[in-house]
Order: structure tokens, then C-alpha cells, then sequence
């Protein structure tokens, strides 16, 4: 456990630093707010709503699922790599049929274009746009 | 118990990779044929589907040899008592798979990720129920539970399914974790995952005499997520909810699979962990400080009457087939607390036969809404008019459930009934009678809006429309309720042969 | 001091998580209960490393704090307008739940300290990957496996429900 105090030790010291920087800064620089310096920056535009109305994707949502199961996966795997030379053949079939079940997941979400960032029936759509536009 | 490694498990594992194979089969399958017009990408799912489960099948009826071993290092049990219920659940899943063919609520819903999940649950069931590790037990159940999460919800645009999936997650979470916990308890009291090991670990004379309060926490906690799976009170409050907003052919399913796996995990944990057998291996004797056999009995009585006395109040149908579940799990405990061979006979007998009984009454529940859209039961009226034959037959699987002779219900009943007063338990056969009395008032209910209400309209009686294929799976399940007195003889030695093998471990 | 130092630690990080657990369990802002679940699963991984189980510990980091946590935060995200709506966590009946709770902990409590419970032969300290590796490879070779069917039906099934469509 002793080598752990060495994280710990790194660890301290970048909590310690964080909160140095924030209040040194917070001491030393000149302090005189206005309404404009505390709106959100939004490239100079007025900003309307609270920060957190923004439309957030959902894509994003499916996103951090994917990997999620994949975070779990890695976890699963590294014993087994660790050990794989050393047990030779039978790991490496049981790695690789884990492995293949979880190549199926991603072919299905892949195939079924979870994983485009533009959605095909929104893609469709933009085709369309111009010609409308220009019946308009 | 034999305990064989894993390139010598795998001969008795057959129909357990058959399903896996099926179930990235089907998957592939699905994905190939993405662009493909609905109707015939369905046959393209279901047909691998319906191949890998009957191939399964055909592999778990042959394994009748007698031998019992514990599979890949003791994890999977492979005895009698798991090839019956392998059968079961791969029966139930075949006919599940046939009732969503037609099912107007899953018209609309492209079927891939449905088959691919019913084919990984019914799997996992196998697992489920044939666990004799603690890892093992939490895994399959979990499988079982996250598959069964998303089939409920599966009709996303409906509300009431996505209330379902939603309630279904949460208890369902917090069943599974309570139970988790209690397993690493007991893995802290006994120092192991495995479940003979556990047995002779709770049989010393210091830990008997030390361990009484932690191992009935453990117990109480254990049962949080068997009881989850059982639907037996008190956790049975997700049932009627789930069961509602599910698609009907999903809450079928439900309502058999997870239900006999979780009875065969009670057994498993409690007749494998926490008792030994006797000489004969006829009998059983409690292991530990824990009188869990009151417990169970506890259990059995509150849930068959909680279940019916809630089947009184409702007025939909597929709440009612909850409670009335509720209820049947309630009978099928009583077989689990005389600790005898006799009871597990009773059991499996009792499982066999509501498999029947209660698909049969869900398939009626499913063809009844494809014609008139709706779950309530005063919509039934007058639909002896409309369609006599079905009526008759849902007749049958009533009274079947109410436990009427002759139909297979009753024998179900009396088998169990006769178990447990044999076992020196007579007040806890007259609960489980006046009980049956009480589920006969709204099995009957039902039965009187079929025939009676809406006769004196004057509307006209158009024929009920009734596909080929659901009326011939009907046959198929009716049938059976029927004949049960003459399948008597049969089912007796399956059931015997299935016990005999489970007391080896 | 070969002592004192992990008491010292030990108590730190368990103050740590039990006041995070109250701020995720009653803060009145969702992000704000978000963010604490983070010092909670991060003194979860501490204690692990004081078990000696360094694997596990690097498993609550990787898949907690950098998975479930974003997955919690991202779903936080996805609720717009979350101002307006006026999320407050509201406590209702506060008596029975804390007899509920008191009875629990008191249970639980005694128990734990009460049981003698089986006392498995020390290890050395040292690295653990192996040994669970080679455990998952031999006697747990099934449970590995049916993780991953597990992982598989977690992923379609999370990807249909996710997805707007109901035609693929």
C-alpha cells in the first residue's frame, strides 16, 4: 500500500495548487463586476435564457451509453490481457468470443445509425431544403 | 456431485450455446436485413429464432441420462431437476415468440431487438435457474432482470409501457442490490461463493451457534431478490403495474419465466445452501440457526392471500392475471416448505401446469384486444356471442386456474395440497383451500361478463376474429388442462425423475 | 506512524463520502448532488486501496467516476430548462423514514460487529490483476463469459429504448 502514498501525495498537491491558483487570483485581481461581465459569453451576442436551456443533443446521451458498456468491457478485459500470455490458447479463444458478443452490439448500433451524428430522416431533409427554398 | 472443468462441461451445456449461437444469429440477421420490406425481414428474425429454440428443444429432451454434475468448476448445476425446467423456459419462450406474431399492440414495433432479448432471457433463465454459485445466481438474475427492463418498455410511444419499464427498473434495481448484499454477506459469514461449500460452512457447531442474527439478515435479504423474481409478497408491488403496461405477450412471459426461475433459484439457494439431505435423499433437514422453513410458509400465506384478495378489486384484465399470478405463486411456495422430494415433485408439477393454464389465459387476453382494443374486463361482455368457442376455452383455462376438477388446475392443486398435509401441515392446506375459494369469485367474475353481460343487446354479433395460428396455439394450450387427469401417470414420473436427480448435490 | 497514517486517511475520506452521500441524497440542485457523487465513488476507490484491492479501486475510478458519473451528468443535461421546473427534492415523511433508517442501521451494525465473520488467510500486498485474471480465465470462466451477454443485451437494449425510431 506504501506506493499508493505517492498518488495520494500527487493528488494532494493538485487539489492544493488548483485552490492556490483560484484564490491567489481571487486576492489579486482587480474586482469590479457589471451585469455585462457576468452574463454567459455567447461570441458577443446578448444571451437569452439560462445557460442551461441550451439544446443539448441527444446523440450525446447515446453516445456516453456506447461507451459506458465499453468502459465496462475494457475493465473485464485487462485482467485477461494480463494474464493471457501466460495461459495461452483457451484465454485467448474466451477473450475473443467476449469480444465478439460485444462487436455485435456495436455492429447493431452502427447498422442502425445510433452512432451518425446527423440522423438519415434529418439527412433527407437538408437534401430537400434548397428546393424548397427555391420554391419559396 | 461431480465436479467437471470447462472443455468436459460442455457436452451437457448443448442447448445453452444453441441459444446463445441462435440468439447472434438473430442479431445478424436483423442487421443484414435492415433494408428489407418489414414483412419479410420479420420472417428472416423469427424463423432462425423459432429453428435455434426448437434445436434446443429437441437437445434438452434427450438429455436423460442420469447423471449429475456441476458444470465449469461447480458454477451451473446439470441434474434432473434443471433439464425439466430448461424445457419450460424454452417451451414458454416458444410459445411467447408465436403470441407476438400477431399481437396488435406489436404491430407497429419492428420485432429484432424482441426476439434477440426473449432468446437471451430464456437463456438466462436456464442459467438462473440451474446457479449453484452466489456469482452465478446474481449474474443470471441480472440478466434476466436488464433484458426484461427493456421488453416491458418496448412499445416506446406508449406511455403507460414506459411507466412500467420505469417501475419495473427501479424495484427491480434496488431487489437485486438488497440481494447483492445479503450474498456478500453470506460470503463474509461462510467464505465462500459456492453453495455446498456454504452448506457445510453453516453446518459447524461454532457458526450455528454464533451466526443466528447475520444469517437471518442475510436470508431476509436474499429473499428481497428471489422474491422480486417470484413476485411473492412483499415484493410484489412492481406485478401489477408491470404486468399492465407491458405488451401482453412480454407480461405472459413474465409471468411464467422469471416466476419458475425464481422458484428454482429458492430451491437452489435454500435446499442447497441452507439444508442437507437425509440418507434416502427423500427428505431434507435445515442447516444453520434459521428457521427459514416458517419463513417461507409466512411468505406463502401472505402472498396467496394478498393476491386474490387484490384480484377482487380489479377491473382490467391483465391486472387481474397479476394478482391471480400473485396468488399462484403463493401455492407453488407451499410446495417448497415440507422440504421433502415429494414437495419439489409437487412443485414442478404445479409449474407445468400453470404454464399452461396461465399462457392460455394471456393468449385469450391477446385476442380478445386485437379485436375490441381494450384490457377491461367489462369489455368481455357478450363476447360468448361473438365467438363460443373461444369463451368455452377460456372457460376451461379459468377454471383451470380456480382449481376445478377434473381440469389440470385441480390436480395441481391436490398434489400440492396432499404434499403438505402429509407433511403434518394440515391449517396450512385449509389456507390454501379457502384461498382457492376466494380466487373462484373472480375467475368467475370473468366468466359471467363472457357469457352473461351484453347478452340482452340487440347489437349484432359479428364473429371475433380469431388468426389461424392463435387459435391453433390456444388448442395446444387448452388441450392439455383437459387431458391432465389422463397426462397424470406421465407427469408424475417426469416430475419424480427430475427430483431424483436434484437431491444428488 | 506506520499506524496512524491510514487511520488518519481512513476517517478523512470517510467523512469525505458520507457528507458528499448527504449533499447527493438532500442537495437541493441537481448538478450540484451530480458533482458530490463524485467525492462519494472517489473515497469508495480510497478505502479499496486500503483493502489492498488496487484493481477494484481502478475499476471504481474507470467505470464510476468516468462512466456512470457522465452518464448522470449528461442525463442531468438532457433535462432543459431544468431552472423552471423547479426540481427540488422534497422530503416527505421525514419521522418513518429515519426510524426506517435508524432500525436498518442498527441492525446492520450490530451484526457486522457481532458475527464472527470467516477470516480468510492474508495475502501479501501486491499487485491483484493476475490473480483475478487468472481466476476469470480457470474456475470463472462462465460467469466471464455471461457478462458479456449480459453487456450485450445492455447495449441493444439502451440503444432501442434511446432510439426515436421503432422501424429498425
Amino acid at each position: 500500500m506504501i506506493e499508493y502514498v505517492g498518488v495520494l501525495m500527487f493528488l494532494a498537491a493538485g487539489a492544493l495548487l488548483a485552490a492556490a491558483a483560484t484564490t491567489v487570483s481571487g486576492l489579486v485581481a482587480p474586482h469590479n463586476p457589471t451585469r455585462e461581465k457576468l452574463m454567459p459569453y455567447e461570441c458577443g451576442e446578448n444571451p437569452v435564457g439560462s445557460p442551461w436551456g441550451v439544446q443539448f443533443n441527444i446523440r450525446f446521451y447515446v453516445f456516453v451509453l456506447v461507451f459506458l458498456i465499453f468502459d465496462v468491457e475494457a475493465v473485464m478485459l485487462v485482467p485477461w490481457a494480463v494474464v493471457l500470455k501466460e495461459l495461452g490458447t483457451p484465454a485467448l479463444i474466451a477473450g475473443f468470443i467476449f469480444i465478439g458478443m460485444l462487436v455485435l452490439g456495436l455492429a447493431d448500433v452502427w447498422r442502425k445509425g445510433d452512432l451518425e451524428w446527423v440522423r438519415e430522416e434529418e439527412r433527407a431533409a437538408l437534401k430537400t431544403a434548397p428546393k424548397n427554398a427555391k420554391a419559396a | 456431485m461431480e465436479r467437471l472443468d470447462t472443455i468436459s462441461s460442455l457436452q451437457y451445456f448443448v442447448p445453452e450455446i444453441v441459444l446463445v449461437f441462435t440468439l447472434m444469429a438473430v442479431l445478424v440477421c436483423d442487421l443484414v436485413s435492415k433494408n428489407r420490406a418489414p414483412r419479410e425481414r420479420r420472417l428472416l428474425i423469427v424463423i432462425p429464432s423459432l429453428i435455434g429454440l426448437v434445436v434446443a428443444l429437441s437437445y434438452s429432451l434427450q438429455g436423460s441420462e442420469a447423471v449429475s454434475a456441476g458444470l465449469f468448476h461447480n458454477m451451473v448445476a446439470f441434474d434432473g431437476f434443471g433439464q425439466m425446467l430448461r424445457v419450460i423456459f424454452i417451451v414458454t419462450s416458444i410459445f411467447v415468440l408465436l403470441f407476438t406474431l400477431h399481437s396488435n399492440e406489436l404491430r407497429l414495433v419492428h420485432h429484432g431487438e424482441l426476439l434477440v432479448l426473449l432468446l437471451t432471457v430464456t437463456v438466462a433463465l436456464i442459467w438462473m435457474a440451474n446457479s449453484i454459485n452466489l456469482l452465478m445466481i446474481y449474474l443470471a438474475l441480472e440478466t434476466v432482470s436488464v433484458a426484461s427492463y427493456v421488453m416491458v418498455g418496448y412499445l416506446k410511444t406508449d406511455r403507460l409501457s414506459n411507466e412500467a419499464s420505469l417501475k419495473y427498473i427501479l424495484f427491480g434495481a434496488v431487489s437485486t442490490g438488497t440481494m447483492l448484499f445479503g450474498l456478500s454477506l453470506l460470503y463474509g459469514l461462510t467464505g465462500s461463493l459456492d453453495l455446498f461449500e456454504i452448506r457445510s460452512a453453516l453446518s459447524s457447531q461454532e457458526v450455528v451457534a454464533s451466526s443466528g442474527p447475520a444469517l437471518m439478515v442475510i436470508l431476509v435479504l436474499v429473499l428481497a431478490g428471489i422474491g422480486f423474481k417470484m413476485a411473492t409478497v412483499p415484493f410484489h408491488f412492481w406485478c401489477p403495474d408491470v404486468y399492465t403496461g407491458a405488451p401482453t405477450p412480454v407480461t405472459a412471459f413474465l409471468s411464467v419465466g422469471p416466476k419458475v426461475a425464481g422458484f428454482a433459484v429458492l430451491i437452489r439457494f435454500f435446499y442447497g445452501g441452507l439444508a442437507s439431505p437425509s440418507e434416502d435423499g427423500a427428505s431434507w433437514a435445515m442447516v444453520g440457526s434459521v428457521d427459514w422453513q416458517t419463513m417461507l410458509m409466512g411468505i406463502s400465506v401472505i402472498t396467496m392471500t394478498l393476491g386474490n384478495v387484490g384480484a377482487l378489486l380489479q377491473t382490467n384484465m391483465k391486472r387481474l392475471l397479476a394478482y391471480s399470478s400473485i396468488a399462484h405463486a403463493g401455492y407453488i411456495m407451499m410446495g417448497a416448505v415440507v422440504l421433502s422430494g415429494e414437495g419439489i415433485q409437487a412443485m414442478l408439477a404445479y409449474m407445468i401446469i400453470y404454464l399452461f393454464m396461465n399462457l392460455g389465459a394471456f393468449l385469450v387476453v391477446i385476442v380478445v384486444h386485437n379485436d375490441v382494443g381494450s384490457f377491461d374486463i367489462k369489455d368481455y361482455a357478450g363476447i360468448w356471442r361473438r365467438a363460443p368457442l373461444l369463451t368455452i376455452g377460456m372457460g376451461i383455462l379459468l377454471f383451470s386456474l380456480m382449481g376445478i376438477p377434473p381440469f389440470a388446475g385441480f390436480l395441481a392443486k391436490w398434489y400440492i395440497f396432499s404434499v403438505v398435509i402429509d407433511a403434518g401441515l394440515g391449517w396450512f392446506a385449509v389456507i390454501g383451500g379457502l384461498n382457492s375459494a376466494i380466487g373462484a369469485f373472480y375467475y368467475l367474475k370473468i366468466l359471467k361478463t363472457m357469457f352473461i353481460d351484453g347478452s340482452d343487446t340487440p347489437e349484432p354479433s359479428t364473429p371475433l376474429a380469431l388468426q389461424p395460428l392463435y387459435a391453433g396455439l390456444l388448442l395446444v394450450l387448452i388441450v392439455p388442462n383437459i387431458i391432465g387427469l389422463l397426462l397424470w401417470g406421465y407427469l408424475d414420473r417426469v416430475t419424480e425423475f427430475s427430483q431424483k436427480l436434484l437431491d444428488a448435490m | 506512524m506506520e499506524t496512524l497514517g491510514p487511520q488518519i486517511i481512513f476517517w478523512a475520506f470517510a467523512a469525505l463520502m458520507l457528507g458528499s452521500a448527504f449533499i447527493v441524497v438532500h442537495g437541493k440542485n441537481l448538478v450540484r448532488s451530480a458533482f458530490s457523487l463524485l467525492a462519494t465513488f472517489f473515497s469508495a476507490a480510497v478505502f479499496y486501496v486500503m483493502l489492498g484491492a488496487d484493481f477494484l479501486a481502478g475499476v471504481q475510478l474507470l467505470v464510476y467516476v468516468g462512466g456512470i458519473l457522465t452518464l448522470l451528468v449528461f442525463g442531468v443535461m438532457l433535462t432543459n430548462r431544468i431552472y423552471n421546473l423547479n426540481l427540488e427534492t422534497q422530503t416527505f415523511q421525514v419521522l418513518p423514514g429515519a426510524l426506517v433508517s435508524l432500525a436498518v442501521f442498527v441492525i446492520l451494525t450490530t451484526v457486522v460487529v457481532r458475527t464472527p465473520w470467516s477470516q480468510s488467510a492474508l495475502i501479501e500486498d501486491g499487485p491483484t490483476t493476475p490473480i483475478i485474471g487468472r481466476a476469470l480465465m480457470t474456475e470463472y470462466v462462465l460467469p466471464f463469459e455471461i457478462a458479456s451477454v449480459l453487456l450485450l443485451v445492455a447495449l441493444l437494449g439502451a440503444a432501442m429504448l434511446v432510439r426515436r425510431r421503432t422501424d429498425l
